[in-house]
């Protein structure tokens, strides 16, 4: 009887052990996902292969941008937001091909597909000792814009790769519901 | 015989043969590790370009197939609209092909230069400097159709820094070749 | 000898009656699968959940101008062009809209891929971004010499949202099915004013 017992609390501890395993274990897309190199506005942040160093974000209504020789004014459906960045490639020449912006409530926002034309845009090559300056930019809700993480990575999937994590901070917003200091329209003509 | 003499000698066979596989991890443990480990070092060794192999100024060597040589390395001063403290640096090849299968050969050929601290560029897009029409690329070689015999001038543009400019190597690696790269030395090494 | 004949039949017994009630459940469960239902006819004044988004038809029409939306038309062809409000459901841009409409057989050739663009600037078919409605144009070229139709007929398609797919263990929108149908008048051109809810 004794022994009966004892054997059904070891198969009880064993199922319970079983289940601990299975839920504390990670999943294989946490395992082989990016690998974070965190940092603030203002901060260089250094990866495997690239260093990026975000100084300023600006949110803006339009964009004046330059077509082909053409002057085109963007509108967006939220609002647009460009982080002006420089990055510095460490011991080989790369490419830094992505970068999304996180918002609070965990939305993704994809540097937006709208300016491919444009020069200053990822993806940017850079080489040791010869940093750049980038222009990144998205079309966010303007509820995402406070507190929000500006991720950049060299591929698209940051696999088992440096992701940079740049904590933007948090943003007032204004009376309209965009951020306060949104400029109605942002001239890309100038360069960064 | 007994039956307690039988549960002895059973007892004490099944303790050798306990005994044995354990030893036997010993050897099991390292050998599955490498089994399994063998396909990424393998793809490991098969992408990058690790152990370099050196050829003296004005020498040519066997790689991928063909006779590779250096004959030219020389800084673009004096350009405008460049990043500052950058130069073009231009590096010329002339490759007298022999094996002329070089779809297989030279694929993911890669030239590069390399600094004294390990640094390496790529070629870059930002610089393009005319070229004659008889000096092509690295990729552009692959899909010439040069035949045997043929001898290819080949010349890739880089932007280097001002200040590494003074300790820089061009190395050329093709994936048929790898781990092993060609590092060429300089006139005044 | 005889005692182990009878328990070894047992066991066969027991293994014989599981594996036909399993296989039993698993084809009724099959045949209910397999039965066809008519599919749910969607109102076009509706707003219409396919999982990663939700679509709102705005307009249809054809058009013989020589650029819709920057798209060029081959000399005398007409489009059918849609206008629809589409929104990212999801938490991440995608431009996984390519197959969530597709018009019927009857208008357009089922071989015609439709350009998809973003009407407010005319881009080629942009990552949409979550939560911002944006209005969207699907561009189908018509076979020559066809007359404009009085309405079509689409079928909206749905995916199903699995936080790890099978193969890399991410989260993804998988298995395309029907969700439903649409019949949208066709408007007589650009200008036709959107439908209202």
């Amino acid at each position: 009887m004794m022994r009966r017992t004892a054997n059904i609390i070891l198969l009880l501890m064993a199922v319970l052990f079983c289940y601990g395993l299975q839920i504390s274990k990670p999943h294989y897309g946490d395992l082989i996902g990016p690998i974070p190199a965190r940092g603030k506005l203002g901060d260089t942040v250094v990866g495997r292969a690239f260093e990026v160093h975000a100084e300023k974000v600006e949110f803006a209504r339009k964009l004046k941008v330059d077509q082909f020789g053409q002057q085109k004014v963007l509108t967006t459906g939220g609002v647009w937001a460009v982080v002006s960045v420089d990055f510095a490639a460490r011991s080989e020449s790369t490419v830094v091909s992505t970068a999304s912006w996180r918002g609070p409530a965990g939305l993704t926002y994809d540097q937006t597909e709208r300016l491919s034309f444009m020069n200053g845009l990822l993806p940017v090559a850079i080489d040791p000792g010869l940093p750049r300056k980038a222009r990144l930019i998205f079309e966010v809700r303007p509820d995402e814009t406070s507190n929000a993480t500006l991720l950049v990575s060299e591929k698209l999937v940051a696999a088992l790769d440096s992701q940079a994590e740049i904590a933007l901070g948090p943003v007032a917003v204004g009376a309209d519901g965009l951020p306060a200091g949104t400029v109605d329209t942002l001239d890309m003509l100038q360069s960064p | 015989m007994t039956a307690e003499a039988l549960d002895q000698e059973h007892k004490s066979g099944e303790r050798k043969w306990r005994r044995r596989s354990l030893w036997s991890l010993v050897l099991l443990i390292p050998l599955a590790l490498a089994v399994e480990s063998y396909d990424s070092v393998r793809t490991l060794l098969r992408n990058n370009d690790l152990f370099p192999r050196r050829v003296a100024w004005g020498q040519s060597a066997h790689f991928a197939g063909s006779d590779w040589k250096l004959t030219n390395l020389r800084g673009a001063f004096g350009m405008s609209n460049l990043p500052p403290d950058s130069v073009p640096v231009l590096a010329d090849f002339q490759v007298k092909i022999g094996n002329s299968d070089l779809q297989k050969l030279w694929l993911g050929c890669k030239v590069m230069l390399i600094d004294k601290d390990g640094r390496r560029w790529s070629p870059t897009s930002i610089v393009s400097l005319k070229t004659p029409d008889n000096i092509g690329n690295c990729v552009s070689a692959i899909f010439s159709g040069a035949r045997t015999g043929d001898t290819l001038n080949l010349r890739e543009t880089f932007l280097v820094p001002k200040e590494a400019t003074k300790s820089i190597w061009p190395a050329i690696g093709v994936a048929s070749e790898r781990p092993h790269f060609l590092l060429f030395q300089l006139e005044k090494d | 000898m005889l005692e182990g004949a009878r328990s070894r039949l047992k066991a066969w017994a027991v293994a014989g009656i599981g594996t036909a009630v399993a296989i039993a459940v698993a084809g009724v469960l099959g045949a209910f699968g397999a039965r066809h239902e008519p599919l749910p006819v969607l109102a076009p004044a509706s707003q219409i959940d396919t999982g990663e988004w939700l679509l709102r038809p705005l307009k249809a029409y054809v058009t013989a101008g020589k650029y819709t939306y920057g798209m060029p038309l081959k000399p005398g062809g007409k489009a059918l062009v849609l206008e629809v409000e589409m929104t990212n459901r999801t938490a991440k841009s995608t431009k996984d809209y390519f197959d969530v409409l597709q018009a019927s057989p009857a208008t357009v050739d089922p071989a015609t891929k439709p350009f998809i663009v973003l009407t407010r600037d005319s881009t080629m078919s942009p990552e949409l971004h979550p939560g911002m409605p944006e209005r969207m144009a699907y561009v189908w070229q018509l076979p020559n010499g066809a007359a404009a139709p009085a309405s079509f007929d689409l079928t909206v398609i749905r995916k199903t949202y699995k936080p790890r797919d099978n193969l890399y263990g991410l989260p993804g929108w998988f298995n395309p099915m029907p969700a439903g149908t649409l019949t949208l008048p066709i408007g007589a051109g650009p200008d036709s004013t959107d439908i209202q809810p």
